[in-house]
């Protein structure tokens, strides 16, 4: 007895959950304005920049090259400045990059965080060899070790990334404050900020946007303090 | 036959050559133009007179001159910056005690922990949204508890005061970065080996050498991270300082970080601001160097 092909269950069930979806849309899309908005875009960005270039970054140092050393030591004394540091030529580069007062202007600098690629680098390494080699030997291209066997025995360390950037990106205040010009461009930070100010007079609505704010960060750190805490003591200094 | 498997070798190393190098170029490109050319930068920035309009002259030394000795606002930010980075041994004095007790056989000790630590990670703008409040003369806390104890008959203006500003900002940084350096410690505290106090316990050695002989020299890496963190702590209280008084009143809680922001990007002044960041620079690396020292070299690192 042949099965009934699958897809027009498929077809109805798609159906069925965007309609139960739409609700949570409409709500997302009206809480997704102005400074909000803006703000799940630049952590977007980051987190995305950061998951494809330190795991990038990370798989290349467990690998052999010519100059791998300059690379590490690079790495770390580049850890070594602090960012609050460089902020007037990093202001003067992104101007001449063209993207001040634009999403990826305020991204640009959090694409990549220097202990999350150690992080990725100690957690490729510790994947056992033989496992590698049993791969290679099946004919296992270079992108598929790194997909199939690399990445999903790494959940811990992507964990760690994903929990750090975003918490990083999400509080994020003095770049910010530095690459945006108008009010429609601002982050969650400045739009608080700029709040304050507008309302000197302390009032529930201050206080309400106040805890608005703080909710996603803490429930995500609440929710994976290891990871977040691991990640913070491996490389205690932001990177 | 044995060149066609040579080559295939040289083809195959040279795929992951470039394998390699595709892969480091996004991160180590963000880092060259983020960290690396900003310092350079920065240093030939401050040696110049530039503005955005006007094409850049050498001037020599003239920022550092201007800086040094007509430049009181420098002078307070500077001292303000060391008052700060000079409190923060007390924060972690204070987070080691919490880290000795919690990481002791307390019940409930890991809920503790996260109370302490969660404040960490918190927007550290709304951190001070939520001080300026506690701070506040009519409705803040610290008003409210003192007079209802009859401490005070009139309220204070903690954060419009030049005596009080200053101490009021770093205790809501404490509170902020404590749970941090608890972690660190516990860290630290959780890697020493439990053999030596159960030797040391053998031996009869009474508690308060214990912690003096092995549990403080052992945590010195820990520590020194501690006061690596306070001293950066002091250009990542930016937005702290941004949010309460903005430097003020006056410039009693200006921090050379929020005075090279006014500088660059308040007065447009990006060359004395870049000259302001290299004497911040330099003053980290020194601050941290003497630390290295103070912790026995080597990051405090045990083995030699």
């Amino acid at each position: 007895m042949r099965r009934a092909p699958s897809w027009p269950r498929h077809a109805i069930m798609v159906v069925v959950s965007f309609l139960m979806l739409v609700p949570f849309y409409w709500v997302l899309k009206t809480s997704l304005t102005g400074e909000n908005l803006n703000s799940v875009i630049v952590t977007t960005m980051a987190i995305c920049g950061n998951l494809l270039f330190n795991t990038a970054a990370g798989y290349a140092l467990t690998k052999q090259f010519p100059g791998r050393r300059w690379v590490v030591l690079l790495f770390l004394s580049c850890m070594l400045i602090p960012f609050q540091a460089t902020i007037i030529p990093a202001y003067l580069i992104t101007s001449w990059l063209g993207v001040l007062n634009s999403y990826l202007g305020i991204a640009l600098p959090l694409l990549s965080t220097i202990i999350c690629i150690f992080i990725f680098k100690a957690s490729f390494e510790a994947v056992p060899r033989s496992l590698i080699d049993a791969a290679r030997v099946d004919g296992l291209s270079e992108w598929r070790i790194i997909v199939r066997i690399m990445l999903p025995l790494s959940k811990s360390a992507i964990a760690t990334n994903v929990i750090l950037t975003f918490i990083w990106s999400w509080n994020a205040f003095l770049w910010p404050l530095i690459v945006i010009r108008t009010p429609d461009m601002q982050t969650l930070p400045l739009g608080l900020a700029r709040f304050l100010s507008v309302m000197e007079d302390t009032t529930g609505a201050l206080f309400a946007f106040v805890v608005m704010v703080l909710v996603p960060g803490l429930t995500i750190f609440l929710m994976a303090q290891k990871e977040f805490i691991r990640g913070l003591t491996t490389g205690a200094t932001k990177g | 036959m044995t060149s066609g498997h040579q080559g295939w070798y040289q083809r195959k190393r040279t795929r992951e050559l470039a394998l390699v190098a595709c892969f480091l170029a996004p991160a180590l490109s963000i880092f060259f133009l983020y960290r690396l050319l900003p310092l350079g930068w920065n240093v030939l920035l401050s040696f110049q007179s530039w503005s955005p309009l006007k094409a850049a002259t050498w001037i020599g030394v003239d920022h550092y001159e201007e800086m040094l000795l007509d430049d009181d606002v420098f002078w307070d930010a500077l001292a303000n910056t060391l008052i700060f980075i000079g409190c923060s041994p007390i924060a972690i004095a204070l987070a080691l005690a919490i880290a000795l007790l919690v990481n002791s056989d307390l019940r409930g000790a890991a809920i503790y922990r996260t109370i302490v630590f969660l404040s960490y990670p918190l927007m550290t703008v709304a951190v001070g949204i939520i001080w300026r409040w506690l701070y506040d003369e009519r409705g803040g806390f610290f008003n409210y508890v003192l007079r209802s104890s009859g401490a005070i008959d009139q309220p204070v203006k903690f954060l419009q005061s030049f005596d009080w500003a200053l101490p009021c900002v770093i205790a809501a940084d404490f509170w902020q970065v404590l749970g941090f350096y608890m972690i660190i410690l516990l860290t630290g505290l959780q890697s020493i080996p439990q053999h030596l106090y159960e030797a040391a316990r053998v031996d009869g050695v009474p508690a308060g050498a214990r912690f003096w002989r092995i549990t403080l020299p052992l945590l010195r890496p820990s520590i020194f991270l501690c006061i690596v963190v306070g001293i950066l702590n002091s250009f990542t209280s930016f937005d702290l300082v941004y949010v309460m008084t903005n430097g003020g009143p006056g410039h009693a809680t200006e921090l050379l970080i929020t005075y090279i922001y006014k500088a660059g990007f308040g007065q447009s002044r990006f060359d004395y601001a870049a000259a302001l960041t290299v004497v911040q620079f330099l003053l980290l690396v020194v601050l941290t160097v003497l630390a290295n020292r103070l912790s026995g070299g080597n990051a405090g690192s045990l083995e030699r």
